[in-house]
């Protein structure tokens, strides 16, 4: 849980095929806190140390993709080297990503239910949701799009069995024990507990998205 | 003096593209790029440059040119391109003049036809890339596809002949794949099943998806499946909990939580995006050595 980083070992890796130009290492297939740190550290790594051959690294919840181009690298080297990096990483050596303050207006339709189903006040709801950083466990759904968690137990909720067409920018979601946060329009099944003006994309931007998996964010009130 | 074309006719879904849009899955952002690449390669030597093209559909497209003169290249499928009245050769190439009018309906297959020109779209790149991206809503022109009344600016056009050109020799047979991410959550029989039965191609095809009639209810039973989300590639072919198989394209999601039985190859997935609707397809298994060497042996 968030607030307990030190992991003593990473969970074993696997390394799997994904169509004929890209492979996967999977860190576990349940999302759990352990794998999701391996995840972000391996992909840190590999986005540091670049492996030959390798043209894109994207950090997954608990998975890293690695693109290649065959007509250009060898598969099994790749593959050998990766091996060998995997071996070297190092849950001790993981460094904290940034810390974000994310001004929430906590006035979404769902917020009353969400609190009434975890049997809190919206007030104490808002309280526990804001009492401890969150990291990013995930980018890449949509346009700077942010999976944040995890929450500890006591704030889980299932999504909902209905699914909102469309939902604006800024729109902060909750569900499965995390927070979301949406940059561009996008359909959701998760609660809308309120929205942000703090804005995920820019295409423009040298950097498109600013949030990065494993960065640290404070959400507080918006005043 | 600059070339200046003006879009007199577009079907639903005529985009601009280019190789696509490489580098972003983390920001959220497919790449895109051409449903069949080989062909806009083609389709660039053609007009003797690489600069980004237009993909069009099968509703087709015209276009007038209101100054200046370019050279076009055209490949993909079998379209019906007239230049003024005078029936072009597919694939081809030709000289535009001012004063000229392009008009590209559908032919005999395919589902996707590409006009490129030797010179440059004067649209700015976003995020490195001029490709429309129909699920990001960028790209392009203003990240929309082309309409009536569009006037494009090329740069650098001078109608100069292209170099030699060989054309790929048609391919046929099954759609290869490589067993997929999630494959060894399928039953052994419901595999067997997917790999020896003939799926149709329904009308619900797009940039982002092609969804596959399962008449023979190869996926009928198909348990609805909570996985965590995890990386798409192009070609995943991943069933939804309805039990539909749906093979992503260029424009797909960056990442879901549907299983994926398996991957269409490189070498076979442009072929795939022309597969028209109603078509039968059927897939067959290979490694992924196999599909390296299918990729190699591609190449012109």
């Amino acid at each position: 849980m968030t607030g307990s980083p030190v992991i003593e070992t990473f969970p074993t890796p696997t390394i799997v095929t994904l169509g004929d130009s890209a492979l996967l290492v999977r860190f576990g297939t349940a999302l759990t806190e352990p794998a999701n740190r391996a995840a972000i550290a391996l992909a840190t790594q590999l986005n540091h140390e670049p492996l030959a051959g390798v043209l894109e690294v994207v950090p997954n919840l608990v998975s890293v993709l690695l693109r290649y181009d065959p007509l250009q690298s060898c598969r099994a080297d790749i593959v050998g080297e990766l091996r060998l990096r995997l071996f070297a990483l190092d849950p001790a050596a993981v460094s904290a990503g940034r810390d974000w303050t994310i001004s929430v207006h906590f006035d979404g339709p769902d917020l009353d239910s969400v609190a009434a189903d975890l049997g809190l006040s919206s007030a104490e709801f808002i309280a526990a949701h804001n009492a401890r950083p969150v990291r990013v466990l995930a980018t890449g759904f949509a346009p700077g799009f942010v999976y944040c968690g995890m929450h500890p137990d006591n704030l889980v909720v299932p999504r909902r069995t209905e699914v909102r067409p469309m939902v604006p920018p800024g729109t902060v979601l909750f569900a499965a024990g995390q927070t979301a946060i949406t940059a561009t329009e996008l359909p959701t099944g998760w609660h809308i507990i309120g929205s942000t003006d703090f804005d995920n994309f820019d295409p423009a931007a040298a950097a498109p998205t600013q949030l990065a998996p494993g960065d640290q964010l404070h959400f507080v009130v918006a005043s | 003096m600059s070339t200046i074309l003006a879009i007199t006719r577009a079907g639903p879904l005529l985009t601009v593209q280019d190789a696509g849009r490489f580098g972003h899955l983390a920001d959220g952002i497919s790449a895109s790029g051409p449903m069949d690449a080989m062909a806009y390669q083609l389709a660039g030597a053609l007009a003797g440059a690489d600069h980004a093209g237009l993909e069009i559909t099968m509703a087709g497209m015209a276009l007038k040119l209101q100054s200046g003169r370019c050279r076009i290249g055209l490949a993909g499928g079998l379209f019906v391109a007239r230049h003024n009245e005078h029936i072009l050769d597919w694939p081809g190439s030709v000289v535009l003049e001012t004063g000229d009018e392009l008009t590209i309906t559908p032919g005999a297959a395919g589902n996707y036809g590409y006009l490129r020109f030797d010179g440059e779209l004067g649209l700015p790149p976003v995020m490195g890339s001029r490709a429309t991206s129909s699920r990001a809503r960028l790209g392009g022109l203003s990240g929309r596809p082309l309409q009536v009344g569009d006037v494009l600016e090329l740069h650098g056009a001078s109608g100069a002949a292209p170099g030699p050109v060989a054309l790929p020799e048609p391919q046929d047979g099954p759609i290869r794949f490589v067993w997929g991410l999630h494959a060894d959550l399928f039953a052994t029989e419901i595999r067997q099943r997917f790999a020896s039965t003939p799926f149709g191609i329904s009308r619900r095809l797009d940039r982002m998806g092609v969804r596959l009639d399962d008449a023979a209810g190869v996926f009928a039973d198909a348990t609805s499946l909570s996985l965590v989300s995890d990386a798409i590639v192009p070609g995943d072919i991943q069933i939804l909990g309805d039990g539909t198989p749906i093979v992503l394209m260029r424009d797909h999601q960056p990442t879901g939580g549907y299983p994926r039985i398996g991957t269409i190859i490189t070498a076979d997935l442009d072929r795939f995006a022309q597969l028209r609707p109603e078509s039968t397809v059927e897939f067959a298994p290979v490694s992924v050595d196999h599909a390296h060497q299918l990729l190699r042996n591609r190449q012109p």
